[in-house]
């Protein structure tokens, strides 16, 4: 395995004057919505699909990773300063981030996070390097049903990390898996779940539903909470955190970092996830413990450095296996599709520019990301005077015009419509529209390679627990399960989720 | 009997309603066989699982206690609702200007802080932007002005 080889063709892809370009393009975007709270880097990917598709592929995943990490950057401002999350990821920066700030140390509150993001990016982007080519290596060797209980477990993972009722969440996924499976069925050449609508003849538009739920129907939704005046505490004085305040808090970036970078690749991680068992663990083994929630610098340090990793390793499962951890990522695996390039362990192989040039775009990325939110904090700042009576409506038109643009077709307009009903109704349900959005992804896959499975083994249902690496996927979902369903890890679980 | 969680009897009412209307759409498709599976075998499969996950959440509940739905705000979801099918309608007869500026207007009516002024400045800056962006920059094939 030639890294320096991989890392040189990584480096002539991404450091080319275009790719530059779309690198901050995307960061300088994620950087926007991520301070501003009520839109998020899904949505934004989302509105972003259509116009993806008149770059280079490489381009196009270059910018929508941008988007993705340069929003964990952004929330950490919001929180800081307003103690609103910019992001979901943010939430917990609040805690002791704006505690900070209301003691005049808005400034190195914001500093550390941009520091530990930094380091963490780098050094999850060196995890990717190294980790995803020997993991794509033995994804290649994986037959129909080893890949079918991969994404069983998969699933089941996510379900078990998103918040609320177990079941309603595999409800879901099942829900999406079905949902996915509308418009032609390639073996049979039958047209599923149409309704008679022509439109349908290809399937239900994932642009269309995931904007639908990421975009309209948290519109409606977030319409309904108090709006928050986004009041900023104090001034924020010098930035670069002191040396003692660096000693204090290298531990804790290592530990978010390593924590974040495990978290990210666990489907149904990401950038959350990581962000809160990066708070807990430090809150567990920091020492001296008492200060925090009261504005102590590692509980800014830690998180923020943890959601940056579990940003970036959260590509890992997406580039090596095809597998979206978490709904960002299914949208990549979207963008992917639309260029043509079906997402899996073969991409690596057969289109390097690609992957290393993702992977060296995200060094690029995050360099940008901390002159980006640094010097310029006053700048992020004065944009949350931007109230949202004035974002929603701009949101629904990018939706709309994204949505139209991606076949040039007025049908999925209307898709959008009757999901973002739907899309309401989940929310109020506490239906998790994560599940859906993976399932759906997932279920024409998950469909190809049952068939597959099925018709090696001339219909039984056995190769799944004869095959040892399938068989390993299984008894991992059915633990996850039980694990969950055990009533004493379940009120830990609900605690930690709430916090 | 009560529901004692409504949240969860309504979630599961919804995954019944989507099972039954998969199960009896895809009753049209082939079955197959495990070894050679038609084009109603994985749907049929995913409907009876959401249909019995769905009854699950119904059963449980009238047993364990849950949280009330919080109120439906339909109206603005509507207004939203509508405000997108009206830019379905619109675009491509009156052009991209026209039904940007229409979905913008109708959708702030969705929240009651919108003000005249101020939503008639975003609609215009929105549809200016939207021009220069998605159709010069970008070459998106949209219609700029209705056609005549």
């Amino acid at each position: 395995m030639d890294l320096f080889g991989n890392l040189a063709i990584g480096f002539g892809v991404a450091l080319t004057l275009e790719n530059i370009l779309y690198c901050f393009v995307g960061v300088l975007l994620g950087t926007l919505v991520g301070v501003l709270p009520g839109i998020g880097p899904v949505t934004t990917v989302a509105m972003l699909l259509p116009i993806s598709f008149t770059l280079q592929p490489v381009s196009a995943m270059i910018m929508l990773a941008g988007i993705y990490y340069g929003a964990q950057y952004g929330g950490s401002t919001t929180a800081i300063l307003v103690n609103i999350p910019g992001e979901a990821s943010s939430v917990v920066t609040t805690i002791d981030g704006h505690q900070m700030a209301r003691q005049g140390r808005a400034g190195p509150a914001l500093g550390i996070a941009a520091i530990g993001s930094f380091f963490a990016g780098c050094a999850a982007t060196l995890l990717i390097a190294v980790a995803a080519p020997p993991l794509a290596a033995i994804a290649l060797e994986f037959g129909p049903a080893e890949y079918f209980s991969l994404m069983v477990c998969g699933l089941i993972a996510a379900v078990v990390l998103a918040r609320g009722s177990v079941i309603k969440a595999i409800g879901m996924v099942v829900l999406g898996l079905l949902l996915g499976l509308a418009g032609t069925d390639v073996n049979s050449g039958i047209r599923r779940f149409d309704f008679g609508f022509q439109g349908l003849a290809d399937g239900i538009e994932f642009v269309a539903l995931s904007m639908a739920i990421y975009g309209i129907a948290e519109v409606a939704y977030n319409l309904e909470q108090k709006s928050e005046a986004g009041v900023v505490a104090g001034a924020i004085g010098r930035i670069w955190p002191s040396t003692a305040d660096m000693v204090h808090c290298t531990p804790a970036i290592l530990r978010g970092t390593v924590l974040g970078s495990l978290l990210g690749v666990v489907p149904g991680g990401g950038a959350l996830l990581a962000a809160f068992g990066a708070y807990t663990l430090e809150k567990k083994v920091a020492k001296p413990p008492r200060l925090f929630g009261q504005g102590d610098i590692r509980g800014v340090a830690a998180p923020e450095s943890a959601n940056n990793a579990g940003a970036q390793t959260s590509f890992i499962p997406m580039l090596t296996l095809g597998l979206p951890s978490n709904p960002t990522m299914a949208m990549m695996i979207g963008a992917l599709m639309i260029h043509g390039i079906a997402p899996g362990p073969r991409v690596m192989t057969d289109r390097p520019e690609l992957f290393w040039g993702v992977v060296v775009s995200m060094w690029v990325g995050n360099l940008m990301l901390v002159v980006l939110n640094l010097p310029l904090v006053g700048v992020w700042v004065r944009l949350l005077r931007i109230p949202y009576r004035l974002l929603f409506p701009s949101i629904i038109a990018f939706c709309c015009i994204g949505t139209y643009t991606i076949n040039t077709n007025v049908f999925d307009v209307f898709v959008m419509a009757f999901f973002a009903i739907f899309g309401y109704l989940c929310l109020k349900l506490d239906c998790e529209p994560a599940p859906l959005i993976l399932g759906f992804v997932l279920g024409p896959m998950m469909e190809e390679n049952l068939r597959r499975a099925l018709l090696i083994s001339r219909g039984d249902p056995s190769v799944f627990i004869d095959e040892p690496i399938s068989l390993a996927f299984l008894i991992a979902s059915a633990l996850l399960l039980i694990v969950v369903a055990a009533p004493s890890i379940r009120a830990r679980r609900e605690q930690a989720l709430q916090e | 009997m009560n529901i004692r969680a409504p949240k969860d009897f309504w979630s599961g009412v919804m995954f019944l309603a989507f099972a039954a209307a998969a199960l009896l759409t895809a009753r049209g498709y082939s079955l197959g066989a495990a070894g050679r599976m038609g084009p109603g075998y994985f749907p049929m499969l995913l409907g009876g699982v959401l249909a019995l996950l769905g009854l699950v959440l119904v059963a449980r509940s009238f047993v364990i206690a849950g949280e009330p739905v919080g109120q439906l705000h339909l109206i603005p979801l509507s207004v939203i609702a509508t405000s997108v099918c009206l830019f379905g309608l619109a675009i491509e007869r009156i052009g991209l200007v026209v039904s940007l500026i229409l979905v913008i207007a109708v959708s702030a009516l969705a929240s009651r802080e919108s003000r005249l002024t101020e939503t008639s400045a975003l609609a215009l800056a929105l549809a200016a932007f939207s021009v220069g962006v998605f159709v010069y920059a970008l070459r998106l094939p949209l219609p700029i002005w209705p056609k005549l």
